[in-house]
């Protein structure tokens, strides 16, 4: 699974430290999912996308192997 | 009240511990000090500084509003959890099997819950270093 966070992160001037405060989990999970080494689960996914006022779908995205 | 909780925790654990250890060295004085004793001695005191150290950062994490814990750290706690435990099954079968080598019970079994420490240790960091869903 490929996502926007870094870039959207970058767009609005957040540190990884301010995303993870907003959606309340640790730092160590932005960094885990902006290297796209972890799924996140669906509320944290919704999470992050309303964050950036975007649909999952937006900032989420699946590509076949 | 989960801060003071933490709080309350770590300052009662270390007086427990200083406790637990003035009586140690009361009994076995400077005999303490020497082979075996001091290899076990100076593994429990790294490992009690490693959780006071952990144990500060994770006071500081949350002052700035950081979960104590969330999905993905569960999910390693989880993980990391089954492989010290299963190889803390097989790390205790070898010792039962080799327990000829061991010099007394109280060596054998205070290596074992030594080893057992360190599996937990070690598999937490294999697991996090080696995490990748890709």
């Amino acid at each position: 699974m490929k996502n926007r966070i870094k870039e959207l992160r970058a767009r609005d001037n957040l540190t990884q430290l301010d995303l993870a405060l907003k959606v309340e989990v640790r730092r160590e999970t932005i960094v885990f999912l902006e290297k796209g080494k972890y799924n996140p689960s669906l509320k944290l996914a919704y999470d992050i996308a309303q964050h950036f006022n975007l649909k999952i779908e937006e900032v989420f995205s699946f590509e076949d192997e | 009240m989960k801060k003071v909780k933490r709080k309350t925790l770590l300052i009662t654990s270390i007086l427990i511990m200083s406790t637990f250890w003035g009586f140690i060295v009361i009994e076995k004085g400077t005999n303490l000090f020497k082979g075996l004793d001091l290899i076990i001695f100076i593994l429990i005191v790294l490992g009690g500084v490693v959780a006071f150290v952990s144990a500060l950062k994770k006071d500081k994490e949350e002052k700035q509003g950081m979960p104590a814990d969330d999905e993905f750290s569960l999910f390693l706690k989880y993980k990391s959890g089954y492989y010290a435990y299963m190889a803390s099954l097989y790390m205790w079968l070898f010792i039962f099997l080799f327990k000829g080598y061991f010099p007394d019970v109280e060596t054998m079994l205070g290596g074992g819950i030594l080893l057992s420490a360190l599996i937990s240790f070690i598999s937490k960091y294999i697991v996090k270093w080696q995490f990748n869903e890709k």
